[in-house]
């Protein structure tokens, strides 16, 4: 065990390298290599269906690998899976909480799991249930609690034997955006602490957040990898721009749309238009708001890249526009909506690449 | 899950005790008066109420044993899913089938202490001892069912196949171990297929224990109940792990 890896780096808490499963004719993971560093915030970005659980399974040694190697600790978690999940903490995506039992209750019955002490869990459960602010419901029945709160109980119980690694697969999914804030700052006051953290998640804005690294998939596969940072100055679109179709309106002839993006995406009641370069060319904005506005287009959110923004302005401007639902682009392209919207912008242009 | 237990054990314990007692008194003083001198032919020389009140504690055994291997389970597999808590834990598959299965058999066996106490009081139990052995004999049938349907329903999706494992399988045996007949009065196949399930097993020990008559075959009956609950425990842990461990 680990012999052959005398050589790993020791910082690296999970390494794999070519890691595979296949479900029947299906690959859910194809051959991925990824290591989550000693004290990092490690992220598994990608849609639905990409792999990204079937990925945590495999770590959190629930899930034997078809191939390749997976190190956790330096240790194989098909030969030493209950060592290994003595020493990570895992977060399903499903709320797995006992209902029967009172708030505090499922802290010390998983503690025993765990094989800890009676004391020892009683002194861990009290200090988590205040570091995740449920204090105060502790005697409470599980069942009436918020879908927060009982995220953050979830995250609570993982904890209560002290993890080295704590998984989360997508811990916000179905939060409300203040449930959602109060969760990340739990997270990162933990990683703060040392914990290291391994996530997936569907939402830009969260990886973009939270992750220290992390790596994109798409269809069983790992398609770019880097800090957040990175990938948006290596794959994001310079400018993206949503425009809104009128209402009652559910999809409108792109044709309408010919000079204003490299790529449309259409969405229910709106369409996203990502280009590489300055396609809004000086002089045409204007001219093209007011083509767009007289189709009922308006302008919805956009970068505050200058151009895309000029031209939300004029959309907004624009005689056609119905004023009463004019939306101001420049209020709500906040800091964290920005770098959101361009990730999200590089990861669909990976994806698009992928498939033409 | 002894937390749990604690919170639950007041509506699991009245129902699986009171229950049988109910059935016991409707049957014993109202068939019994029916039946009348006829019993004395089919049980032996004793009332009718002695002959079935043992049986009746292996039937409920079986009851609470099967009832509790049922939904409580699936809801721990499918619904609200402690179980796929459970296995991230340094716990593994087997440790937890084994653990479940052995606190079905730990709630029988509480119930089955109060049933003994019962019918030592009344008289039915002629001994402490018999009674005690009993309550064993409740314990390896709660086992001997509790296993195989655990293995069940862990395999389930919906609590639909409940439906059959309880109406065609449970609910006659109720009627077609010897509980209120004796075994001998079916048909000889009929005899051959009960025999070759657990209560019929349970019935012949708990009912001789009881009336403190000779126990006879009774490495057979012993073997047939650990059969079904050491081989149930077997395919609940490999069905639990090939449910959860994919």
């Amino acid at each position: 065990m680990g012999m052959t890896n005398s050589a790993a780096e020791p910082t690296a808490l999970i390494r794999a390298q070519g890691l595979t499963k296949v479900f029947g004719a299906r690959s859910a993971v194809d051959g991925i290599n990824f290591e989550v560093r000693d004290g990092e915030f490690f992220g598994f970005l990608g849609p639905n269906g990409a792999g990204k659980t079937t990925t945590m399974r495999m770590i959190a040694g629930v899930s034997p690998r078809t191939s390749g190697t997976l190190e956790i600790f330096g240790q194989d978690p098909d030969l030493h899976g209950s060592e290994i999940r003595g020493q990570i903490g895992v977060v399903h995506q499903q709320e797995t909480l006992d209902m029967e039992l009172s708030v505090r209750e499922n802290l010390l019955v998983f503690g025993r799991f765990f094989g800890m002490d009676r004391p020892s869990i009683a002194t861990r459960a009290d200090e988590l249930l205040e570091l995740f602010q449920l204090s105060d419901r502790a005697k409470d029945q599980v069942e009436p609690l918020s879908g927060g709160m009982k995220r953050r109980l979830s995250i609570a119980r993982s904890l209560i034997a002290s993890p080295r690694v704590l998984m989360l697969d997508e811990p916000t999914t179905g939060l409300d955006p203040q449930a959602r804030h109060l969760l990340w700052d739990a997270l990162q006051r933990l990683k703060r602490g040392g914990t290291t953290i391994v996530l997936t998640t569907h939402y830009m804005d969260e990886a973009e957040q939270l992750c220290d690294r992390l790596v994109v998939m798409d269809q069983a596969k790992i398609v770019a990898e880097g800090s957040p940072r990175q990938l948006i100055v290596e794959h994001a679109s310079r400018e993206v721009l949503e425009l809104r179709f009128p209402n009652g309106t559910e999809s409108i002839d792109t044709k309408v749309l010919e000079g204003i993006g490299d790529r449309y995406e259409r969405l229910a009641e709106r369409v996203i238009s990502w280009s590489t370069a300055l396609i809004l060319r000086a002089g045409s904005c204007d001219a093209q708001a007011w083509r767009m506005s007289s189709f009922g287009l308006r302008a919805g959110h956009s970068t505050s890249e200058r151009r895309a923004e000029r031209f939300a302005d004029a959309l907004a401007k624009s005689p056609c526009c119905d004023s009463r639902s004019g939306t101001t682009p420049n209020a709500l392209a906040t800091h964290r909506r920005l770098h959101a919207r361009r990730l999200s912008a590089g990861v669909a242009r990976l994806r698009f690449q992928r498939l033409h | 899950m002894l937390a749990v237990y604690r919170r639950e054990w007041h509506g699991s314990v009245f129902s699986a005790f009171i229950e049988p007692l109910v059935v016991l008194a409707g049957l014993g003083i109202g068939l019994g008066v029916l039946v009348g001198d006829k019993a004395a032919a089919i049980t032996g020389g004793v009332s009718y109420v002695t002959y079935i009140a043992p049986a009746l504690m292996a039937s409920s055994a079986m009851n609470l044993g099967a009832g509790e291997a049922a939904w409580p389970i699936l809801a721990r597999v499918a619904w609200v899913r402690i179980y796929h808590a459970i296995i991230a834990t340094p716990l593994n598959a087997a440790d937890v089938m084994v653990g479940a299965i052995a606190f079905i058999v730990g709630k029988v066996a509480f119930a089955a202490t109060f049933f003994a106490a019962v019918l030592l009081i009344t008289g039915i139990a002629t001994s402490p001892l018999g009674a005690l052995g009993m309550i064993g004999v409740s314990i390896l049938t709660a086992f001997a069912f509790a296993a195989p349907i655990v293995a069940f329903s862990v395999t389930q999706k919906s609590d639909q196949g409940f439906a059959f494992i309880f109406r065609l399988i449970i609910t006659p045996l109720a009627f077609f171990s010897g509980t209120y007949f004796p075994i001998e009065n079916l048909p000889f196949a009929a005899q051959v297929l009960s025999w070759c399930t657990p209560l019929a097993h349970g019935v012949a020990l708990s009912r001789a224990l009881a009336l403190g008559t000779p126990l006879t075959n009774i490495g057979f009956h012993l073997a047939a109940l650990l059969l079904w609950g050491v081989g149930g425990t077997i395919a609940a842990i490999y069905l639990f792990r090939k449910r959860m461990l994919k």
